[in-house]
C-alpha cells in the first residue's frame, strides 16, 4: 500500500503525541511524505489527547479520511474525538487489553472483528522498562511489525530521543519496541498489509509545522521585529521569533496585551523595520483599532491570525475558518485590507513571504489568515529553493522627494515614498486622524475623499495577481470546487479522486482571499453549472463574500461545517458525483415548477 | 541605519517649532508645555529628524504635530506600546511620548506599569488636566471626587487615580512633576527626564482653560506651587517621594520626586547587547529552512 492513516488516542500522560512525533520523524527521515495533526481538549495536562499521522509515497494534501489503523489506549478518550477519528471495515483496531472490553464488544461500529486486536500494551511496556510509560514505544513496535514501516529510522529516533537519559533507557525502549514487533508477528493481520518503500532520498525532507514555517519565512522575507501576546494556536510564532530573531539583528517583545502587541509592531514599522504580530480570533478583535490606524497611516504590517473555533473563546485548540469576515471587514471606516491564506505547511512559506511583499509594496497592513490545522500540523516539505523568491522593500524617498517632502503625496499608483525617523528631511507626522499630503490633520471632506480613493487605488493591482490563485482541472469543466486554507488540501485530493472517476471537475484555491478578484472568479465560473465552495465554518464565509462581488452561478452552493468536524475528501467526491448526476438529467426543475 | 551626527550643531527652541498652529483654546496649559518641550529639546541638542514623538488621542496628544520631530499621533491610549516598538526597533532615536490623563490613566492605563518595568529609554509626559476636554468636559480618571461635569451632574462618586503614586508604586526610576505656570522650571524637568537613562515620567499639571476649575488654572498654580527642592526633599529617597506624592490633588509640588541613580540597564541596551552576542549564530536568512531538514 502507498498511503496509510493512523489515528491514536489516549489520556494526556500516555505519550500518544510523542508516539506520533516519533513516527512522523522516522517516516520523514526515510523519505515518505507525511502529515501529523494533534487534537486535545483545551486543558494543559490530563484529559484526552489524540494524533493522526498520514504516511504516503506520494505528496499528501490533508490528514486523510477514514483510519487504516486506530489505536485506543482507553475507550473513553478515543470516543471523545468522534468524527475526528473515523473507522470502517478496513480499519485495523489496536487497543489496550486492560480496558477489559472483548474484541467483539468494542464501542466502534462498522469494524471487521478479525481486524480488532486487544493488546496488553501497558504490561508489555512494564515488562520491557519497568514502568508503563513506554506504552507509546510498544505502539510504535506494533505499527512497525504489522505494516513494515521505517523500523530502522524509528529505532534511530528512539536512540536520539532518549540520548540524554542514558543507554539503559534507550535499551529498555528498544526492548519495548521489539516486544511490539514480536506481538505483531505472532498475531498476523487478517489481510496482511505492508507499506511500500519511500521513493525520496533519506534525510532530504523538511519536517515542520505551519507556525514555525511562518516565522522562518518572515525572517527570510526580512522581518526584523515581532511583538505579540501569547494565544493558542499562534504562540509558537512568537516563541520562534524570541529565540531566533536576535541572530539577525532583529528584536522581539512579548507584550502586556493584544493592543500592545500590534502597537509595538506598528511602531517598529514606523521606525522603518519590517514587522509582524500574531494572534488568534479573540486577539484579532482586540487589535482591530490599530489595524485601522495602520491602514490610514499607510504603514506596512503583517498580522498573522491563526484561526480557531469561535466566537469568543470558542474552541481554542481546534481548527475553523470562521475569522474571514473579521479579517476582511473588521475596521470602522472605509478600509481595504488584503487577506492572504496559506493552505499547507509548505505554502505557508510562499504566502508569508508574499504577505510581507504586499505589505511593504503597498504600505498596508496585511492579514495572514492561517488556521489551527495548517499552523500546528506537522508536514514533510520538499526542499524549497529560496532563490526563486523576490523580496520587496518599501519605496523610500529620493533626494528630490526629500527636498519638499510630502509623506502622503498623491502619486499615480497611490503609493507615496515613505521615510522613517532618522532620515534627514523626511520628518512627518504619522496619524490616525485624516491628513493632507504633508501629514497635517484635516477635517476637509474633499481631502478625506481623495485620501480614501488613494488608499483604495494603490491596492487595485492586487486583484490582477493571477499567481495568487491556483486553478487546476479542465478549463471548460461544468463542475467546480472553491476552497481556501486547510480545506484546500481536502479539495485537492477530492478533485483528483473525482477526476479518476471520470468527473470533469476543476478547483480554484485562492491565496488572496480578500479583496475579491472579480475577474478571476468570473472567468473561472464562466463554464460552471454546479459546484461547491467548501469551508470549515457554519456560515461559509468565503461563499458569502464571493456573493457580494461576483455573480456566483446558482448551481454553486456552500458545503460547510463548523470547526472540529473534519470534512473528508470522500464526502466532497460524493457531493460532486451527485451534482454530476443532477446535471445529466433534463431540466426537470422548470417542468416541475407547478 | 546611520544617523546624521548632530553633536556639533546647536539647536534653538524655534528649530523644533513646526508651521502648524495649535488648535488649543487660548490660555490652555498645553501651550506652556509645548514651549517647555521646545526649550528642553534645544537643551538636549539632538536634530529633529532623530526624534520620534508619539502621542495618543486628546487635546494634548496633538503636541507632536507642533514640533519638527517625526510625530505619530496614534490612537487613544496606545502611545506607549507604539513608542516602545519604535525605540526597540531603533534605539538610536530619542523617543518622547505624550498624552492626557485619560490617555495614560484610563483607556491606556494598562500599558503604564509595563512600560515602567520594561524600562526602555523613553520619556513619558502626561498633560494632566483632570478633565476630558476634547469631548467637552466629562469626568477623567484624575477628576476629584464630587466634581460636577456633564457625566456627573450631581457630583462624582469616584476617587481620582494618583498618577504620581501609581508610577512610583510600579517602580518607575524617574518621576517628576511640573506646571506651565513655571515654564522654565518645566523645561528643566523635561530635559532632565530626557537625559535620564531609562523610562522617565513627567506629570504636568496642565490646566484646561475651558472646562477646568478655577483653582486649577495657571494663576492659581502660581500662588500654590512649591518646589520639592524648597521642601528639602532628597530625590534619591523613594519612600519620601511616595509620601509627598500622597498630596496629589491637594498640593502642587514641582520638581523631581524620585530619581534612581543606579538603575538597571535599559531593555533597549540589553536587546542591542543580545543582538551583538548572537549575530551570525543563525543560518543565513536564505538558508533558514535548513534547520527543518529531518536528518
Amino acid at each position: 500500500m502507498d498511503d496509510l492513516v493512523i489515528g491514536m488516542a489516549g489520556s494526556g500522560g500516555d505519550g500518544i503525541v510523542s508516539a506520533g512525533e516519533s513516527l512522523i520523524a522516522a517516516a520523514a527521515y526515510e523519505g515518505y511524505y507525511a502529515m501529523m495533526t494533534k487534537s486535545f481538549g483545551s486543558q494543559v495536562r490530563g484529559g484526552e489527547s489524540s494524533c493522526r499521522v498520514r504516511l504516503s509515497t506520494r505528496r499528501v494534501h490533508n490528514p486523510g479520511g477514514i483510519l487504516d489503523i486506530a489505536v485506543a489506549l482507553n475507550w473513553d478518550d478515543f470516543l471523545k474525538f468522534g468524527a475526528e477519528l473515523p473507522v470502517s471495515g478496513q480499519t485495523v483496531v489496536i487497543y489496550e487489553a486492560k480496558t477489559g472490553v472483548a474484541p467483539g464488544a468494542i464501542p466502534l461500529s462498522g469494524v471487521t472483528p478479525k481486524e480488532v486486536f486487544a493488546v496488553p500494551i501497558g504490561d508489555m511496556a512494564k515488562q520491557a522498562t519497568g514502568t508503563d510509560k513506554a506504552k507509546n514505544t510498544v505502539v510504535l513496535g506494533l505499527v512497525a511489525g504489522w505494516f513494515g514501516i521505517a523500523r530502522e529510522a524509528m529505532l534511530r529516533g528512539l536512540a536520539k530521543k532518549f540520548a540524554k537519559k542514558g543507554a539503559a533507557l534507550i535499551q529498555a525502549n528498544e526492548k519495548a519496541f521489539v516486544l511490539g514487533e514480536l506481538f505483531a508477528k505472532e498475531h498476523p493481520l487478517a489481510t496482511p498489509r505492508a507499506m511500500d518503500r519511500a521513493v525520496a532520498q533519506a534525510g532530504s525532507k523538511l519536517l515542520t509545522d505551519g507556525n514555525d514555517m511562518c516565522a522562518a519565512a518572515a525572517i527570510f522575507g526580512g522581518c526584523d521585529f515581532f511583538s505579540g501576546y501569547p494565544i493558542t494556536p499562534s504562540s509558537e510564532v512568537m516563541q520562534f521569533f524570541t529565540t531566533h530573531v536576535w541572530k539577525y539583528g532583529g528584536a522581539a517583545l512579548q507584550c502586556e496585551d493584544e493592543m500592545a502587541g500590534i502597537g509595538a509592531a506598528l511602531g517598529a514599522s514606523f521606525a522603518g523595520k519590517k514587522a509582524m504580530t500574531a494572534t488568534s480570533g479573540p486577539g484579532l478583535a482586540l487589535k482591530t483599532e490599530i489595524m485601522g490606524l495602520a491602514s490610514i497611516a499607510e504603514l506596512p504590517l503583517v498580522i498573522l491570525d491563526v484561526q480557531r473555533g469561535g466566537p469568543s473563546t470558542g474552541l481554542p485548540t481546534k481548527p475553523e475558518q470562521s475569522d474571514l469576515f473579521a479579517a476582511a471587514f473588521s475596521a470602522h471606516g472605509d478600509v481595504l485590507r488584503p487577506v492572504l491564506a496559506p493552505t499547507s505547511v509548505a505554502d505557508t512559506f510562499d504566502v508569508t513571504v508574499e504577505a510581507f511583499n504586499v505589505a511593504e509594496r503597498y504600505q498596508t497592513p496585511v492579514i495572514l489568515l492561517s488556521d489551527q490545522e495548517v499552523a500546528q500540523r506537522k508536514e514533510t516539505v520538499d526542499p524549497i529553493d529560496t532563490s526563486r523568491f523576490q523580496i520587496e522593500h518599501r519605496k523610500l524617498p529620493t533626494e528630490t522627494d526629500l527636498q519638499d517632502y510630502a509623506r502622503f503625496r498623491q502619486t499615480e499608483d497611490g503609493v507615496s515614498p515613505i521615510s522613517h525617523p532618522g532620515m534627514l528631511g523626511g520628518n512627518y507626522q504619522g496619524a490616525g486622524i485624516e491628513h493632507n499630503e504633508h501629514g497635517n490633520p484635516t477635517a476637509s471632506g474633499k481631502i478625506h475623499a481623495a485620501m480614501n480613493e488613494k488608499r483604495f487605488r494603490k491596492l487595485a493591482p492586487l486583484k490582477g495577481r493571477k499567481d495568487l490563485f491556483h486553478i487546476d482541472g479542465h478549463e471548460g469543466a461544468t463542475l467546480a470546487l472553491v476552497a481556501w486554507g486547510s480545506i484546500a488540501g481536502v479539495c485537492r485530493e477530492a478533485a483528483a479522486l473525482a477526476r479518476a472517476e471520470g468527473l470533469d471537475v476543476k478547483l480554484l484555491v485562492p491565496w488572496l482571499v480578500y479583496p475579491v478578484a472579480e475577474e478571476i472568479y468570473r472567468d473561472f465560473f464562466a463554464s460552471v453549472r454546479s459546484g461547491f465552495v467548501v469551508e470549515q465554518s457554519h456560515q461559509g464565509q468565503l461563499y458569502r463574500i464571493l456573493r457580494m462581488y461576483v455573480d456566483v452561478p446558482a448551481g454553486v452552493v456552500p458545503f460547510c461545517r463548523s470547526g472540529a468536524n473534519p470534512i473528508m475528501p470522500g464526502e466532497v467526491v460524493a457531493k460532486l458525483r451527485n451534482a454530476a448526476v443532477a446535471l445529466q438529467q433534463p431540466t426537470t426543475s422548470m417542468a416541475s415548477e407547478d | 541605519m546611520t544617523l546624521e551626527s548632530s553633536v556639533e550643531r546647536k539647536y534653538l527652541a524655534k528649530d523644533f517649532r513646526s508651521e502648524l498652529k495649535p488648535i488649543w483654546c487660548p490660555g490652555c496649559g498645553d501651550f506652556g508645555v509645548l514651549q517647555a518641550v521646545y526649550r528642553a529639546l534645544a537643551g538636549i541638542g539632538r536634530a529633529p529628524h532623530e526624534i520620534a514623538f508619539v502621542s495618543g488621542i486628546g487635546c494634548s496628544s496633538r503636541i507632536p504635530g507642533y514640533t519638527t520631530a517625526y510625530g505619530f499621533n496614534s490612537v487613544h491610549g496606545r502611545a506607549l506600546p507604539i513608542a516602545q516598538g519604535i525605540k526597540l526597533a531603533n534605539p538610536e532615536l530619542l523617543v518622547l511620548v505624550a498624552g492626557g490623563d485619560g490617555d495614560g490613566f484610563s483607556i491606556g492605563g494598562g500599558h503604564v506599569p509595563h512600560a515602567i518595568r520594561r524600562n526602555l529609554d523613553l520619556t513619558y509626559i502626561v498633560m494632566d488636566n483632570q478633565i476630558y476636554g476634547l469631548t467637552k468636559g466629562q469626568l477623567s480618571p484624575t477628576s476629584p471626587r464630587g466634581l460636577k461635569t456633564p457625566t456627573s451632574e450631581y457630583g462624582s462618586f469616584e476617587d481620582p487615580v494618583n498618577p504620581l503614586l501609581y508610577v512610583l508604586a510600579y517602580g518607575a526610576n524617574f518621576v517628576a512633576q511640573g506646571t506651565p505656570a513655571d515654564m522654565p522650571g518645566l523645561a528643566a524637568i523635561i530635559e532632565e527626564a530626557i537625559r535620564y537613562p531609562g523610562f522617565s515620567f513627567v506629570n504636568v499639571q496642565s490646566p484646561c482653560v475651558t472646562y477646568g476649575e478655577e483653582e486649577q488654572q495657571v494663576k492659581a498654580h502660581r500662588a500654590h506651587m512649591k518646589t520639592l527642592e524648597s521642601l528639602g526633599h532628597d530625590p534619591a529617597d523613594r519612600l519620601a517621594a511616595m509620601g509627598l506624592a500622597q498630596a496629589y490633588g491637594q498640593e502642587l509640588y514641582t520638581g523631581v520626586f524620585y530619581r534612581n541613580d543606579t538603575p538597571a540597564p535599559t531593555l533597549d541596551a540589553l536587546a542591542r547587547e543580545r543582538q551583538k552576542t548572537m549575530a551570525g549564530q543563525g543560518l543565513p536568512r536564505e538558508r533558514i529552512l535548513e534547520s527543518f531538514v529531518q536528518r
